[in-house]
């Protein structure tokens, strides 16, 4: 029989008070199994069983206090001391320190790896909270920056080129509207115009050519639209800066001898741009046919690319619909597209009397790069003149 | 672990004389926590001493026997009392080395238990590393599983310069495990990778790692394969291992029982800041104790970080 003292319990406790015993006189124990809480001055504590055996006798009862050093519990051991290392009890620890029968099962490496892992998707972070709120995928970016690193330029780029940005989507959704994907003349209508909006410094300059000599016939069968034809031709050999095409990257204008007119033509599908071949050297019934042909072409959707290439200037005669003035939209690689508006009555000064007279409102826009005010001026002021004959 | 320290005391003083143990308790009572049991009955009490209750004592006898050619291991006996002992620390053991130039060095190893969870009164459940590791020439470790602590117990003593060993005392008995008592020291200074993954890198130490452990076991469970490491040597950073984790994983989460506010886990914070910012693909979160003083115990568990805790972090590193 083994008699176990109640011991300092790591803090120089004197004594200690018995709260509640977890083993009965005549049960059989084994060593680490709670045995007894007991409070001292700072803590409960619970003593697990120090020896394995059965139970002889409890010293104390709950709600006594037991001086260190006093006997608490004696064990009667039941067989030899088991086998193995002794156990060693928890018994003076200060707390309760939890412990199990748990078997940890662990693997655990320490060698560092030979070579960083492939990184994957490294960006600067302000790119990568871009991305994410443009809904882009980092992975579909490509890395401008060292070892491939996404910077905020990758990103814009990525975005600009991406499809309807991801708001307009979400405004469709809520309206319950199909997006109509842009596509043939209209499509082609956004990139040329994108373009040239980020390439051409555009200048306009608007006047009217006084037509009353014409007489109200004049306008019939599309004679506007050959009168002006033949007004830019015309200007073309006084002022030929403007029937030309500017090389941006060359830094160069090629001054050209023909004149292909592009004429803008409204159509369900879209705006096209026909162009009539050397106007400068074809009679008024061969630009009629011409154009008759052109624009029955681009209702009837018939137009190849060919009909299509290559102006040296472009006429919209905007004017059969609606609208004086306008700021027509040079396209690029040519430098300059004259507007005419809708012809009317004007009250115009004709000597020191106000007159009624049939005016036509004129828009020349240019490519300021290229193409000097001067020059525009003369360009516009020859097509005036010749429009303000009678014949 | 408790045991798995004791045999690693036994092995060094077996095969190195020159090892000694101090501190209170040590011998007769074999430790606060029986980290020291039955070493005295061995190996006699010139090479395990009892010491009265003075912790500046315990160090400061231990940086004079190191300058002498020992190697002793002391024992705080809980984190919370080894502040007098900072000024032997900081003022000399830490710089025996730069102070002689070379011609001495400071083989002490200050072993104290660490962290709370074990119910125990007011100074008992501290985390107070993060003052140890900004003192330089002081090395920090701690493990957190038998193994580690046999193995790194024995690297410590064999260290030629001084190591602090944080212990984290709800481990002592928490878990079982085999070790071979066979004198093989783990390498100090690296981390050790526990689990791998590729969802997220989880650092811990200590403790904690268990909770870590039982948290990725939760997060399997939703399909997040998370990586662990044990940063195991607190300072120095084994910054590489965590550097290259987290380029493979994208995501970072701290986990640590100390209080949050300047802890080490700001340090690893800002050594990914610094050096593995491009690789991040969400913000670093960390989850530590409040900044609070460590409560009485019925609240312990409340500051302990919980898995619950663990898991939020990393799904909102996944989320971000």
């Amino acid at each position: 029989m083994t008699t176990f003292k109640l011991p300092d319990l790591g803090e120089g406790l004197a004594e200690a008070e018995i709260i509640a015993w977890h083993v009965t006189v005549g049960e059989t124990v084994s060593v680490d199994q709670p045995m007894v809480s007991v409070e001292t001055a700072k803590a409960v504590v619970d003593l697990p069983v120090p020896f394995s055996g059965v139970v002889e006798r409890l010293h104390a009862a709950p709600g006594d206090i037991v001086p260190t050093g006093a006997p608490l519990i004696e064990v009667a051991a039941v067989m030899a001391e088991s086998s193995g290392p002794a156990r060693t009890a928890a018994s003076t620890v200060v707390g309760k320190v939890p412990s199990s029968e748990e078997e940890l099962i662990e693997t655990f490496s320490y060698s560092r790896p030979a070579a960083a892992a492939q990184a994957r998707g490294r960006a600067v972070p302000v790119a990568r909270a871009l991305a994410k709120r443009l809904g882009l995928e980092l992975g579909a970016v490509d890395g401008s920056g060292p070892g491939g690193l996404i910077t905020l330029d990758d990103v814009l780029a990525r975005a600009n080129v991406g499809a309807t940005p991801p708001a307009i989507a979400k405004m469709a959704a809520r309206a319950q509207i199909a997006p109509q994907p842009l596509r043939g003349a209209r499509r082609a209508m956004a990139q040329t115009m994108t373009l040239a909006r980020d390439q051409i410094a555009l200048s306009t300059v608007c006047d009217d050519a006084d037509i009353e000599v014409w007489g109200t016939s004049g306008g019939q069968g599309g004679g506007y639209t050959l009168r002006l034809m033949r007004a830019m031709a015309r200007a073309c050999v006084i002022e030929p800066a403007l029937n030309a095409w500017y090389d941006a990257k060359e830094n160069a204008r090629l001054l050209l001898e023909h004149v292909d007119l592009g004429v803008a033509v409204d159509t369900p599908g879209g705006l096209l741009v026909p162009v009539l071949r050397n106007i400068q050297a074809k009679s008024p019934e061969e630009l009629r046919a011409a154009l008759v042909a052109q624009k029955a072409a681009a209702h009837e959707r018939a137009l190849t690319g060919e009909d299509l290439r290559d102006f040296t200037l472009m006429l919209s005669n905007f004017g059969t619909l609606a609208g004086r003035y306008g700021i027509p939209q040079v396209v690029p690689p040519a430098v300059a597209i004259l507007g005419a508006g809708k012809v009317r009555r004007e009250a115009v000064v004709v000597g020191e009397r106000v007159a009624a007279h049939l005016c036509m409102p004129l828009s020349l826009s240019f490519d300021h790069r290229c193409v000097t005010g001067g020059e525009a001026c003369r360009f516009l002021a020859a097509v005036i003149a010749d429009l303000e004959l009678a014949e | 672990m408790v045991e798995a320290i004791a045999m690693a005391h036994a092995w060094e003083m077996q095969a190195d004389p020159c090892v000694v143990v101090i501190g209170q308790d040590v011998g007769a009572n074999g430790g606060v926590f029986r980290a020291t049991a039955g070493l005295q009955q061995r190996f006699g009490s010139d090479r395990v001493q009892d010491t009265p209750l003075a912790e500046a004592m315990i160090a400061g006898m231990s940086v004079g026997m190191a300058a002498q050619g020992l190697r002793p291991v002391a024992e705080i006996q809980f984190m919370g009392f080894i502040y007098p002992a900072l000024d032997q620390i900081i003022n000399h053991m830490s710089r025996m080395r730069y102070r002689t130039r070379g011609r001495l060095s400071c083989p002490v190893v200050i072993r104290t238990p660490h962290g709370g969870g074990i119910h125990a009164p007011e100074h008992h459940s501290e985390s107070t590393e993060s003052l140890l590791c900004h003192i330089p020439g002081i090395r920090v470790v701690s493990p957190s599983s038998p193994a580690r602590a046999y193995g790194l117990l024995l690297a410590a003593i064999r260290d030629p310069d001084p190591v602090v060993f944080l212990e984290p005392a709800r481990l002592y008995r928490a878990v079982r495990q085999e070790v071979a008592d066979d004198g093989r020291a783990l390498p100090l200074d690296v981390c050790f990778t526990l689990r791998e993954g590729g969802d997220v890198t989880i650092v811990t130490w200590g403790a904690m790692t268990a909770d870590v452990l039982r948290a990725v076991l939760e997060l399997d469970k939703d399909g997040v394969s998370a990586e662990v490491l044990d940063l195991a040597t607190l300072s120095p950073i084994d910054s590489g291992t965590i550097l290259a984790s987290v380029a493979k994983t994208g995501r970072l989460v701290i986990v640590h029982e100390a209080a949050r506010n300047v802890g080490v886990g700001a340090e690893i914070a800002a050594l990914v800041a610094e050096h593995g910012l491009y690789d991040l693909q969400a913000p670093i979160q960390r989850v530590a104790g409040y900044d609070t003083i460590m409560p009485l115990f019925k609240l312990e568990q409340e500051y302990i970080p919980s898995v619950r805790r663990i898991v939020d972090a990393v799904q909102a590193t996944l989320a971000a």
